[in-house]
């Protein structure tokens, strides 16, 4: 046999509490390294729960079970320790914060995981050449930098801004919580783009989406399907298109 | 009413008098203002609008100004060293405890804005008042600035006219007598002719973190299409205690804009009014208030809308952290004749700690149906998720923490057009956000 190697990510059984609610039910999932993860699940199932839990957001209990992140205890983690170590969260609705601009984030945050990688601080040169960059991919105006982070930005352009930040940043772990929501069909192939360009053998990627369209632009090697806590189902990517024509009943049905 | 507070000060007045009365403004209106305090006494806590101020402090005060007493040995390095930078293309002039120190200033100036000591224009003025006299009902609260016309030492009467370019001065105000020596009055008398254009900058600090008690008082008249653009810095040191009380009158179309940081003193309370007595009369009044460990930060704006088609904006950015208490309490009042007028109030305060605390207050009174009026006041937390979403970015908390209260701070620090100003004042926030120890504990 052969020694599997320690997986990007694995939850064991774990359950979450939301003042008193209890939203995930022993829930468990691994994802090897190189490997992009598909979660999908009805509303209110608790998928960005999940992606909150990963990212530490205060708030959320955790009872019982486990996560750890290439073999350290995540949860031990404080929200920064675990961005800095490598964990990304693309937020399903990005915060406006008036009065902190784009630049000085995307400058204090890399700097930030730099630190923690032992690099010096970037350049400031060679900072505005890599953001410049991956603007271009983007497709994000330079007048952004000067914004307030997502301050009035249109839904889509947060959502593009949150993948600006995540191709800056060069996550090990990539937590995506529906990105692709309120996107146009042009701003979809932009953001399933930016994704793929990270794909890398030691990199992975959890993507929170309803739709099947932004698995035909970043195919997933494994699809999941999250109801009432728990995954219910978990397959390849024809799981996706069966799921986008029977519907989630047909899962629900199952699982209860 | 007479009170021991206002009989001590009476006493204490009437043992310094014939020293001051050469001095501006001169006995009669020394007199005037004495006998005015006498009967209405100074605030005391349980009057309307004063309830958040520390007025503890004035029953152990020495009022007799400490200009007369003569310096510390070493009290001028004290003083040069407290000096912050100069600021390009703005005339410096310096008062050290209220009395004009020509060493440490510029000549006074020969161009638009004419620049003269109150001092040492001596009993030639004396016949006729320099400042209107003051007002008690309505208009905001005038004692503190009686206070500084019976005891005033010096202060620099300005006048300005219409120049190409608008004229650039620098007032410093260095308090370094410690409160037991006595007080210091700092006093600016402000006359804007027709098209008179300033750019003020007024500069409160401290000589070797001094205890001193600082009473100041500001008056500024603007005629016909005159622009005062006034920045304000409070940095006196956290043993100091202040109140200053600024009065504007706005000539037909005057535009006022006074851009007011205070992060020093243990407390120190602004009372500002400003009215808008000509057509089109405007007035931007955006204030920033930083209180720490227990400092107390109390300020009261009354704009009184008095002409027609006047407007105001007014901004208040207050963070309270620690056990400090900021307040602000902005009144705007439209006359009935003032129709077609517009006023906009934004006023945020931010509590960073269990036990600061923050007030912040609008009050509008109309009393004419054609104006249009828009108002917010919030007082709260730092939002919670501003700060996750930052974490999750990876930066420390601290820095997390400092860059929102930064943003908060920014609608009034933008304001600031004068860069090395700009910057000067930045750094010093930064600092006094960094030393806050308790701040960051307990912003969560
Ligand atoms: N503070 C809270 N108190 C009580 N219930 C909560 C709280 N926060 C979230 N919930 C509940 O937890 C459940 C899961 O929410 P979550 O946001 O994780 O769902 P989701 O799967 O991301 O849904 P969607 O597809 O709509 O984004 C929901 O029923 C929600 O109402
Ligand atoms: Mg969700």
């Amino acid at each position: 046999m052969t020694r599997a190697a320690t997986p990007m990510l694995a939850i064991r059984d774990l359950v979450v509490t939301v003042d008193g609610k209890q939203i995930l039910n022993g829930l468990t999932l691994e994802v090897a390294a190189g490997e992009v993860h598909a979660i999908m699940g009805p509303n209110g199932s608790g998928k960005s729960t999940l992606a909150h839990v990963l990212a530490g957001r205060p708030g959320y209990e955790v009872t019982a079970g486990s996560v750890s992140y290439q073999g350290r205890d995540l949860l031990a983690l404080a929200p920064e320790e675990r961005a800095r170590a490598g964990v990304f969260l693309g937020f399903q609705y990005p915060v406006e914060i008036p009065g902190v601009n784009n630049v000085y984030l995307l400058k204090a945050a890399l700097n930030a995981v730099r630190k923690a990688r032992g690099l010096p601080e970037v350049d400031a040169f060679d900072f505005l050449g890599l953001v410049r960059e991956k603007m271009q991919v983007m497709q994000i105006d330079e007048s952004f930098l000067s914004r307030g982070v997502n301050e009035g930005f249109s839904g889509g352009e947060k959502k593009r801004n949150e993948i600006l930040q995540m191709l800056v940043l060069e996550p090990r772990l990539a937590v995506l919580d529906e990105t692709d929501s309120g996107l146009d069909i042009d701003a979809l192939k932009i953001v399933a783009a930016g994704v793929n360009s990270l794909r890398s053998p030691e990199r992975s990627c959890l993507v929170v989406t309803h739709y099947q369209r932004l698995l035909e632009y970043v195919v997933p090697d494994v699809v999941h399907v999250l109801v009432r806590g728990r995954i219910a189902r978990s397959g390849d990517r024809t799981l996706a298109i069966e799921l986008e024509r029977r519907g989630y009943d047909w899962v629900s049905g199952e699982a209860a | 009413m007479a009170s021991p507070l206002t009989a001590r000060i009476a006493e204490q007045h009437a043992s310094v008098a014939r020293t001051l009365a050469a001095r501006l403004p001169g006995a009669a209106r020394r007199r005037l203002a004495m006998e005015t305090l006498a009967r209405t006494g100074l605030p005391g806590s349980r009057d309307e609008n004063w309830k958040y101020a520390n007025l503890r402090p004035l029953e152990r005060a020495s009022f007799t100004p400490a200009a007369l007493t003569p310096p510390a040995a070493g009290a001028d390095a004290a003083v040069a060293a407290a000096l912050p930078p100069r600021l390009a293309d703005f005339m410096r002039y310096v008062f050290v405890d209220g009395v004009f120190a020509p060493l440490l200033s510029d000549a006074p100036g020969t161009g638009a804005a004419r620049v003269t000591s109150l001092a040492a224009r001596g009993d030639a003025a004396d016949a006729g008042p320099a400042v209107p006299a003051p007002r008690h009902e309505p208009g905001a609260d005038q004692r503190f600035a009686l206070l500084n016309e019976a005891f005033a030492t010096d202060g620099a009467a300005i006048e300005v006219t219409a120049a190409p370019e608008a004229a650039r001065l620098e007032l410093l105000f260095v308090a370094s007598a410690e409160a037991q020596l006595g007080a210091s009055y700092p006093r600016v008398e402000l006359k804007l002719g027709p098209a008179g254009r300033l750019v003020l900058v007024e500069r409160h600090l401290s000589a070797a973190g001094a205890a001193s008690f600082v009473t100041s008082a500001v008056s500024a008249e603007l005629a016909r299409g005159a622009a005062l653009d006034h920045y304000r810095v409070q940095e006196l040191s956290s043993r100091a205690i202040a109140f200053d009380t600024l009065a504007a009158t706005l000539a037909q179309e005057a535009s006022y804009r006074l851009h007011a940081v205070g992060s020093g003193a243990a407390a120190c309370r602004s009372t500002l009014g400003v009215r808008l007595a000509g057509e089109h009369a405007r007035v931007a009044l955006a204030v920033a208030a930083l209180g720490d460990r227990t400092q107390v930060q109390d300020a009261y704006a009354l704009i009184e809308h008095l002409a027609p088609h006047t407007r105001t904006a007014q901004t208040f950015r207050g963070i309270s952290a620690a056990r400090a208490r900021v307040a602000f309490n902005g009144k705007i009042v439209v006359a009935r004749d003032a129709h077609g007028s517009d006023s906009r109030q934004s006023l945020r305060g931010l509590l960073a700690g269990p036990e600061a605390e923050i007030d912040v207050r609008p009050q509008l009174e109309i009393y004419t149906d054609d104006v249009r009026c828009s108002h917010g006041a919030t007082a709260g937390k730092l939002d919670d998720n501003m700060l996750f979403y930052l974490l999750s970015r990876g930066l420390e908390r601290d820095s997390a923490l400092r860059a929102l209260k930064w943003a908060f701070l920014e609608d009034v620090i933008a304001t600031i057009e004068v860069p090395e100003l700009r910057r000067q004042v930045e750094e010093r926030l930064a600092g006094a956000m960094q030393d806050g120890a308790a701040l960051r504990e307990e912003l969560i």
